[in-house]
């Protein structure tokens, strides 16, 4: 990162994007807490979490769906979806009585896995799933968590049309308690989904501003040189 | 396993049935064994819980730990010790000190390992379980006069009236000690906690981000499996008569791995199997071909890593679906 520096509104739908290289990943992977910040601070609802561990970010309210689908491929969907409402729950240190005795976490996660479409599949391996609806769980479970913040690192990748607006319609109906930040190189779901763009380059940031804005700036149209093109989300 | 999913009726019949005779066959089994046979049995019981507490940490939290036998040892040892310079002859004295030594052995382990991962976790567990044998090798005080090791300990006194344990009874004790290990250990892997613990050993930063300490469980995971292992160890001890700066050592702790390995890790039953093969295939290879049975139990190491990857136990599992599932589509 290079000085880089910038706040998000709560609620607000904030798209990071810049090419390859330009450090969005690392940027989430600071913000969650996988990587240390060598200098800076940075803020959650007023908290300093600079120091605090992945864990406790997410106990605070951070949800991350990864870039390259990180469910945990050899146990069930079911599994999956319990571990990860489980997660902030104080019982998860619970040793003696089993998982399915918690009747609370289970409705919720029947209710989540339903609305996902995959209850049907709850016992299927993840690593069995198509890669669709592997994503669809990723996000799925990364909702189910009540986040307050929900990163989400390229949402629509591999994704076919049809997919990406599914993945499109969730993120329109996250609902004015969570604050999303999008990470995504297909511009039609940046242009769909974004109230707000940042341009990152060289772990810089060059714009930020609402999407016309953006559309329109010299600098990025530039940095986007030879794929000038894909800014304008009706050409392609 | 996890949650297990949502087990077929003949799946679930069949197992408790296993369960059924085999806790009858276990219980039956001083009335039709000899002394040795009996003696046989209850070295398996001892080396069934050693592996099951080793699948805690490896199978389970994932950790490949190569100084498991530091807590076995412990426990024993402290047992030892108590009976060679304080004469104590007592059970509910000598054992929960013994478990008290393995818990705080494992916890102030536990947190010299665990600052370490992968293969350095490896080489730090090596080395402290090294560091014990060393210790209990040289050390004078932690040593029979003149020997290596100690010798001279007895059968318990559990302090009961009118009665003295003898080995039959002795059996049934170690019975009765891994039958309720086995209950809390299968409670433990299937609770939350448990789940958790397996979610960690597949990726650690996923679970991070899903609110998960996972250092945390991954510390208690090592410090219960010392508990465990110490309780074996303390069973062992009484059951030898004798103890050993082996049992402390590499010797020892590759045991209760290749046990693991070969029954199946990550699930419990598959220790207890991987134990009965080794203890009797040890048993009667050492008969038929006095030097050359480690060369017949080292191959059938490999064979059974070779045809049944997942370990014996979980190969005779898959097995007992398709059999139930063939049994279900003729019923049909």
């Amino acid at each position: 990162m290079n000085d880089l520096s910038f706040s998000v509104n709560a609620g607000e739908r904030l798209a990071i994007i810049g090419p390859n290289g330009a450090g969005k990943t690392s940027l989430f992977n600071l913000i969650n807490g996988q990587f240390s910040a060598t200098a800076g601070q940075i803020y959650f609802f007023g908290e300093n979490v600079t120091d605090l561990p992945t864990h406790r970010r997410a106990y605070l309210g951070m949800a991350r769906a990864f870039q390259i689908i990180s469910l945990l491929m050899k146990l069930t969907v079911l599994d999956n979806a319990l571990l990860t409402i489980h997660g902030t729950k104080p019982h998860r240190y619970k040793m003696l009585h089993p998982v399915k005795e918690f009747k609370d976490v289970f409705e919720k996660t029947k209710h989540s896995l339903k609305t996902l479409d995959l209850w049907e599949k709850r016992d299927e391996l993840v690593k069995n799933l198509a890669y669709g609806e592997q994503r669809r769980l990723e996000i799925g479970l990364g909702l189910a968590m009540q986040p307050k913040l929900l990163l989400l690192d390229e949402p629509s990748a591999g994704l076919t049309r049809e997919e990406s607006s599914d993945i499109i319609e969730i993120i329109k109906n996250l609902g004015e308690g969570i604050t999303a930040l999008i990470v995504d190189h297909d511009m039609d779901v940046v242009f769909e989904v974004a109230e707000r763009i940042i341009v990152l380059h060289y772990g810089q940031i060059i714009a930020d501003g609402p999407p016309e804005s953006i559309q329109n700036d010299q600098m990025v149209r530039e940095i986007y040189m030879g794929a000038e093109e894909c800014l304008d989300p009706v050409n392609i | 396993m996890g949650t297990g999913g949502t087990q077929t009726k003949q799946r679930r019949w069949f197992v408790n049935s296993v369960v059924v005779v085999g806790a009858f066959i276990l219980v039956a089994n001083p009335l039709y064994l000899s002394s040795y046979g009996e003696g046989l049995m209850t070295r398996f019981l001892i080396f069934a819980l050693f592996a099951m507490s080793y699948d805690i940490v490896f199978g389970y939290a994932g950790l490949l730990s190569l100084g498991h036998a530091a807590f076995f040892g412990a426990g024993g040892y402290t047992v030892a010790l108590l009976k060679l310079h304080f004469g104590v002859d007592l059970f509910w004295i000598s054992a929960p000190f013994g478990l008290l030594v393995a818990v705080l052995t494992a916890a102030l382990f536990g947190i010299i390992a665990l600052r370490a991962s992968g293969i350095y976790f490896l080489l730090v567990t090596f080395a402290l379980g090294q560091m014990l044998f060393s210790l209990a090798w040289n050390v004078k005080w932690l040593n029979s006069k003149g020997m290596q090791g100690i010798t001279g300990i007895t059968l318990p006194d559990l302090a009961i009236p009118g009665f003295t344990l003898d080995s039959t009874w002795y059996y049934y004790m170690v019975l009765i000690f891994f039958v309720i290990s086995g209950m809390l250990l299968y409670r433990l892997v299937h609770s939350p906690y448990g789940l958790a613990l397996m979610g960690i050993r597949e990726d650690v930063s996923r679970m991070e981000a899903v609110g998960y300490n996972t250092w945390l469980y991954k510390y208690i995971a090592f410090v219960i499996s010392g508990a465990f292992a110490g309780i074996a160890g303390i069973l062992f001890t009484y059951y030898n008569f004798f103890v050993s700066p082996n049992h402390l050592g590499i010797a020892t702790s590759f045991l209760p791995m290749v046990m693991t390995i070969m029954g199946g890790l990550g699930t419990l039953f598959g220790p207890v199997i991987g134990a009965a093969v080794f203890i009797f295939v040890e048993n009667y290879a050492s008969i038929f071909a006095p030097q050359r049975w480690p060369l017949i139990l080292g191959g059938l190491f490999v064979i059974s890593i070779m045809f049944a990857r997942d370990g014996i136990g979980v190969y005779l599992w898959r097995l007992l679906n398709k059999v139930t599932q063939g049994y279900g589509s003729i019923k049909n």
